[in-house]
């Protein structure tokens, strides 16, 4: 359902901020990690806005998958 | 006088008692049958007891026969009838019009053997239990489509995290059903990619919750491969499933709250994370400009020709060394050759063999006093006979032929006589 995880990402992001700030890396090093960082940072970003309208779904048993709303009649 | 009384009277005296007492005729107990004796009449013998007690029972057949149930040995029941006393015996006991199972009892029992029997097996155990994906996109449900679970769930889910979707798996969650329906819906989810399931429903009795206590549920939440949350009735609800949970809600609102993050806290954590970003490579930036300022101000990047003007210096001293060294050489050299030239012998080579001359006529000199040759000149000769020089009268017989030397020439003689001079 997903290609690289939202998780990984974020993993990526925090492993390459480490790297940064412990400035061990060469300069093209760095600018290198820098650019990767803020595309996977814009990734995640547009990740986070992309809210769906329907987020509920219901799985029958013949594996047909339909919107579900809930229903107030508790 | 103290009035005495029969044993029979006495007796009879406590069974009015209890007979007459609203309380002992309606008496409800609640206790576990031992010493079952089943009666061929279809009566049923046994006592109560519980930890501390026991009281003897009768149930006379006409009752019995109306037993929704087998009781058994050691069977938790809940009776309802009357307390009297068998004037026979003197015994008290309890005449039984009514028994029920006592099934939170009996359920109880079979809970603490399941849930010991799967701790043994180790379903439980921590190592076995997995991390909940901290950032899940797509969340399974196992529950009922109606009802509050389903509800507080999805909705808590929309307010925290609306990026994530919502799989309903719709499922009985009471009832005899509910178990095999819940299995069934468990391995369902499983075919797809989720990240983490909520398996649960709202609160009930121990009865409607008791699907989640089943054998068949614990191992199928155990077997799925995704991570599972369990949501089981209220805080204070523990099921079998809450124990083989990988984690446990005390409701299913908490359980969406444990699935997903609040998407506010998300949201910040990635600004600070785009802070610190920028400002480590700023600071990186910074330092390496840093470091080639101070190169650049450095004393000997200021003054380059510091760099070589000591080696040029140096280089003078070398040169200096080596042409006094080689001009002392050459110096020396001439003085040696000159020293030879002037030796008095390159000058006066005459000298060289002029001792050798004056030696050598001395010798000459003395060679000519021992000359031989000389001696014939005073008259001296040599006698030889076959070419050898006589010295001796021995040498030579009468008749010999021998060469006389003179000094200047030879005579040839023969030998006449000879004669000794000492004679």
């Amino acid at each position: 359902m997903t290609k690289i995880k939202f998780e990984d990402k974020i993993k990526e992001l925090e492993t390459i901020i480490s790297e940064l700030e412990n400035g061990n890396t060469s300069l093209e090093d760095s600018i290198d990690k820098y650019t990767k960082a803020m595309k996977l940072a814009k990734e995640c970003d547009d990740e986070l806005k992309a809210v769906e309208d329907k987020i509920s779904k219901i799985v029958l048993e013949d594996g047909k998958i339909e919107d579900f709303e809930v229903k107030d009649n508790a | 006088m103290d009035e005495y009384q029969t044993v029979g009277e006495f007796t009879h005296y406590l069974k009015l008692m209890f007979d007459t007492s609203t309380k002992m005729r309606h008496v409800l107990l609640k206790g576990e049958i031992s010493n079952l004796k089943p009666h061929t009449t279809g009566h049923l013998y046994f006592s109560l007891k519980d930890e501390t007690s026991k009281i003897n029972a009768i149930m006379f057949s006409s009752s019995a026969s109306k037993l929704q149930f087998q009781p058994i040995e050691g069977s938790k029941v809940l009776v309802r009838g009357r307390v009297s006393i068998y004037e026979a015996t003197g015994n008290y006991q309890i005449y039984v019009d009514e028994m029920l199972e006592d099934g939170i009892g009996n359920l109880h029992i079979e809970f603490e053997k399941l849930k010991k029997k799967l701790f043994d097996e180790g379903l439980f155990a921590k190592e076995h239990k997995r991390p909940i994906p901290k950032y899940p996109k797509s969340i399974g449900v196992v529950t009922a489509s109606t009802g509050a679970a389903v509800k507080d769930i999805i909705s808590t889910i929309k307010r925290r995290y609306p990026i994530a979707k919502v799989y309903l798996f719709s499922s009985l969650v009471q009832g005899d059903l509910a178990k095999d329906d819940i299995v069934k819906n468990i391995r369902l989810a499983n075919e797809y990619d989720l990240d983490v399931l909520i398996v649960g429903r709202g609160g009930g009795s121990i009865e409607d919750l008791w699907p989640f206590n089943e054998e068949i549920v614990a191992r199928a939440i155990y077997n799925s491969r995704i991570p599972v949350i369990s949501a089981v009735g209220h805080e204070v609800d523990y099921t079998i499933a809450d124990f083989v949970a990988d984690l446990r809600a005390p409701t299913p609102t908490g359980a969406a709250e444990m699935a997903v993050p609040n998407i506010n806290d998300v949201k910040k954590y990635m600004k600070e994370l785009e802070i610190r970003l920028n400002e480590s490579i700023n600071k990186s930036i910074k330092l390496k400009r840093l470091y080639l300022d101070s190169i650049k101000n450095s004393y000997v990047i200021k003054n380059p020709v510091l760099m070589y003007e000591n080696r040029e210096e140096k280089l003078m001293m070398i040169i200096d060394k080596i042409d006094t060294l080689v001009r002392n050489n050459i110096s020396n050299k001439r003085t040696y050759l000159n020293n030879i030239r002037n030796n008095h012998i390159f000058v006066n080579p005459n000298e060289l063999y002029k001792n050798k001359y004056i030696e050598l006529n001395h010798i000459i000199d003395k060679l000519e006093l021992i000359n031989p040759l000389k001696v014939l000149k005073r008259g001296y000769s040599l006698t030889i006979k076959d070419n050898t020089i006589i010295n001796s009268i021995k040498l030579v017989n009468k008749g010999d032929l021998l060469d006389i030397k003179l000094n200047d020439g030879i005579i040839n003689v023969k030998a006449i006589d000879k004669e000794n001079i000492d004679d």
